[in-house]
């Protein structure tokens, strides 16, 4: 099967702009990505595109992939829109990754983009909970942070997870935050700010939870036929993993696991034959800082129940023994739904290119990024690989 | 008088919520509704067809019965939560019951309960639900004295409280107690003896032709702690015995189950020889007698009283809150929503051929084996244990529950395990109040929510520690 590689990322800034429209927030990124291909991309030479959204607000729900790949002037090329919820802007890296693995196409544009400040707060819960479990779990009264509140609850109970270790996810995250000119919360917070927050859906506070973002994000996926036109320093995207499950929690056999993630996580890793050990870093999907830690245990980066003490000996930390969300995560840099898991592949990106500036990690070689639709309906995974001029003979 | 039906058993059922009168003069300087110490207020998820379901379900209890026993129901109530759409089909959905059997509801005035007592057949199994929830403005006496209840009766011939005698009122007299369409507010003209008048008159003419003296319980309509005992010697009865069975003082005016709920507490009592004595606005009055001559089991169902505040009181009766902002919220649409009725009324769970497994709802795939079957109904209405549980703090629920989270503030949302015959089964569901991990909790019928004009009733969870 033909290699699939990442020439480019680009995003634009997350936040609230109400200044700003769907287009000219993807316009923005795509701008962005595109400058980023280190030798130069001709848009001509773009094939497929695939964007993620969800469409927050109703705007555009039908056709919104013509309607930006159109307006950036990537004329008739064909575009698909890929809708997983939150996971929508990783499936439409997946998609083109399989687009690119199949033959069909040299140069795939993955996007995302999502609006979210623009409506009212009632309507911004609406489309929040419309991606959970209808008819059962939205009508018991819940939204997302009250289906991972219940699995903090879940959590705390079995493996006595603390709200301070989840705090601590918070204040790590804006850590590095802080450091991302992208990010929309950035800022540095306290513990003592993290753990006296507002109470959301309790366990989970204010700082447990990540904030509702307007943002686009790219990735340029290319085969391995054209790759040398557009880097001399190939990113491989060595595994690429996938999994559905049921879309409520109560429908799934644990609430202190997300089993897609699980899977997609082990179909990556045996992709990309290495192990969790190998990786460099990780952009994982904490929507809620409950779900930073289970990632840390569905990934293998540690044992069940174990998560709370990664976090509070640090080793997640950038200077940790595996660095997570070096971007800041959703938490920090923000989470606008279609956007995010195209702008975990542009951290990814950044990092194996080394561009990634105030908060770039020593000659990573492995990254991970995790993106979880729902509160686990859908998980995809992708691990990059930074080719070194010494092992580039694997083309 | 022949045909009059024989009470078999009897349930009530009353909201938790309590306010006291002191906090009504805290707030108004008086407090307007003589005689009442205390009322019970619905939660913002109950009105009058979720209570007659709580009734309903506990009387049939009582009775050792099931729902499909039933021959016959009636649902009388002042305050029906739609004004034109039946609402017997769900009560009987809720309850279990046939669905091609008889039904009846009557809603006109407060004697609706007793009306329906005294249709409802002697030679078949019937049940026989009153539920009402009156309001009146927040600075008149009708709103003080507003309160809540249900009593419900299983009514069949082998029942040991005949109703024996039985006798009706009615004479042109309006304005005594009434409500326009669209209002939610009753409305009295405030004429003093014009209305006692009228009340007094009613009763002495229904009860005229009634033997009243030797009873030693009499349950009087109460739209007041006063008003009941001013038929005292019309009746010709010892003002005591109203007292003994009058439950105006601690839940206030409860309307079409006023007199219903005496009847429930004389029945508890014991009491041998029973009358009851209703009022209606238009007006109209019933008086019966009962003749209790053995066992007729009883329960009084309700969990632990919660005293309230004015003001949290003022948001229980959507008096200080306004309407959330239509944003179309999650759409389930009526027939999607009728398809699991079952589900929602009775949690109908189902048992996989394939694999063994009990899934809820029963639809698509076993969330076990993956198979795609078709699954053997079980019912699963049974307590539970929760497994997981949140709190939805304020400004964190979902728009359609804006409306009921500003009137009751945060709400528990959780997880709850049932197990049936070995099999376990998980579900969410909101609680009624507040429970951690671990705790048992049982199904109560609520409203969830309204879309489209059309409200909609499902299962909740009350925690079983609560219980009174």
């Amino acid at each position: 099967m033909p290699e699939a590689y990442l020439v480019g990322a680009g995003q634009s800034d997350f936040g609230s702009f109400p200044d700003e429209s769907y287009r000219s927030l993807f316009r923005t990124a795509y701008e962005d990505a595109i400058d980023s291909v280190p030798n130069g991309l001709d848009p001509e030479l773009i094939d497929e595109a695939v964007i993620g959204t969800l469409g927050v607000g109703g705007r555009q729900l039908g056709l919104s992939g013509p309607a930006v790949t159109e307006h950036l002037g990537l004329h008739g090329i064909p575009c698909t829109r890929v809708e997983n919820a939150c996971a929508a802007g990783g499936y439409a890296v997946r998609q083109a990754v399989m687009a690119v693995k199949s033959g069909m196409a040299d140069v795939v544009l993955a996007g995302g983009v999502e609006i979210m400040t623009d409506v009212s707060g009632d309507s911004v819960r609406f489309w929040l909970g419309v991606s959970g479990e209808t008819e059962w779990e939205r009508l018991s009264g819940t939204t997302f942070a009250g289906v991972y509140a219940q699995m903090a609850r879940a959590h705390m109970e079995q493996y006595d997870t603390t709200t301070e270790q989840l705090s601590r996810v918070a204040v790590k995250n804006h850590s590095n935050g802080a450091d991302n000119p992208h990010a929309q919360l950035r800022f540095e917070c306290t513990l003592e700010d993290a753990e006296n927050a507002p109470t959301v859906a309790a366990p989970l506070n204010l700082y447990h939870c990540c904030p509702t973002s307007d943002g686009a994000a790219c990735a340029l996926v290319v085969s391995e036929d054209v790759v040398k036109q557009f880097t001399d320093e190939p990113i491989r995207i060595a595994g690429v993993g996938a999994a559905s499950d049921s879309v409520g929690l109560f429908q799934r056999p644990t609430y202190t696991s997300i089993p897609a993630s699980k899977r997609a996580g082990a179909d990556a890793y045996a992709m990309a034959d290495i192990d969790p050990t190998a990786l460099d870093f990780a952009e994982v999907h904490d929507c809620f800082e409950i779900a930073e830690l289970l990632a840390y245990e569905d990934l293998g980066f540690c044992q069940p129940g174990n998560a709370g003490a990664m976090i509070e000996h640090g080793d997640t930390a950038r200077d940790g023994t595996l660095p997570v969300n070096t971007s800041g995560g959703l938490k920090s840099k923000g989470h606008p739904i279609g956007a995010t898991g195209t702008g975990q592949v542009v951290e990814a990106f950044k990092q194996l290119s080394g561009t990634a500036g105030e908060r770039q990690l020593e000659t990573p070689t492995y990254g991970l990024t995790h993106n979880v639709g729902g509160s686990g309906g859908a998980a995809v995974v992708h691990i990059f690989e930074r080719e070194r001029a010494t092992d580039g003979d694997r083309r | 008088m022949s045909g009059l039906p024989t009470i078999r058993a009897a349930a009530s059922y009353t909201p938790s919520l309590r306010i006291n009168a002191d906090a009504f003069e805290q707030a108004w300087g008086s407090f307007d509704a003589p005689g009442i110490k205390s009322k019970a207020v619905p939660d913002a998820d109950e009105d009058a067809l979720t209570m007659a379901a709580e009734a309903g379900r506990h009387a049939l209890t009582a009775a050792s019965i099931e729902g499909e026993m039933i021959d016959w129901l009636g649902w009388a109530t002042t305050t029906p939560p739609i004004k034109e759409e039946a609402l017997t089909p769900r009560l009987k959905s809720m309850l279990a019951i046939d669905h091609q059997i008889p039904s009846l509801s009557v809603t006109d005035s407060t004697r609706a309960g007793t009306r329906l007592l005294l249709e409802a057949p002697a030679d078949r199994t019937a049940l026989v639900v009153v539920s009402d929830c009156p309001d009146g403005a927040p600075d008149d006496q009708l709103g003080h004295a507003a309160g809540a209840g249900a009593t419900a009766f299983v009514l069949a011939p082998n029942g040991n409280a005949p109703i024996t005698d039985a006798s009706s009122y009615e004479s042109p007299k309006p304005g005594v107690r009434f409500r326009q369409p669209d209002e939610k507010h009753n409305h009295g003209l405030d004429i003093g003896q014009y209305e006692r008048r009228a009340f007094i008159d009613a009763i002495a003419g229904a009860g005229e032709s009634i033997t009243t003296a030797d009873a030693d319980a009499v349950a009087v309509q109460a739209p007041n702690g006063k008003r009941p005992y001013r038929v005292a010697d019309s009746l010709g009865v010892d003002p005591a015995t109203i007292k003994r069975v009058e439950t105006v003082h601690e839940l206030g005016d409860t309307g079409a189950a006023s007199v219903p709920l005496g009847l429930t507490r004389a029945l508890s009592d014991d009491c041998k020889t029973i009358i009851g004595a209703s009022f209606g606005g238009g007006v109209g009055a019933d008086v019966l007698r009962i003749e209790h001559t053995g066992a007729v089991p009883v329960t009084e169902a309700g969990s632990t009283a919660q005293q309230l505040s004015y003001a949290a009181y003022l948001r229980r009766r959507e008096a200080i809150t306004t309407p959330a902002i239509d944003t179309g919220a999650a759409h389930v649409s009526v027939p999607t929503w009728q398809r699991s009725i079952p589900q929602r009324h009775r949690l109908v769970a189902g048992v996989c051929p394939n694999c063994d497994a009990l899934v809820f709802p029963p639809d698509g795939a076993c969330l076990r084996c993956h198979e795609l079957v078709s699954y053997e109904p079980v019912d699963c209405w049974t307590t539970g244990t929760i497994e997981t549980v949140t709190t939805i703090n304020r400004g964190g629920a979902p728009p359609e529950f804006a409306t009921q989270q500003a009137q009751q503030g945060a709400f528990d949302v959780a997880i709850v395990a049932l197990s049936i015959d070995g099999r376990s089964v998980s579900l969410p569901a909101q609680l009624t109040t507040t429970a951690g991990v671990g705790e048992r909790v049982k199904p109560v019928i609520r409203h969830i929510y309204t879309q489209e004009g059309v409200p909609r009733y499902g299962v909740k969870f009350a925690p079983t520690n609560a219980e009174r």
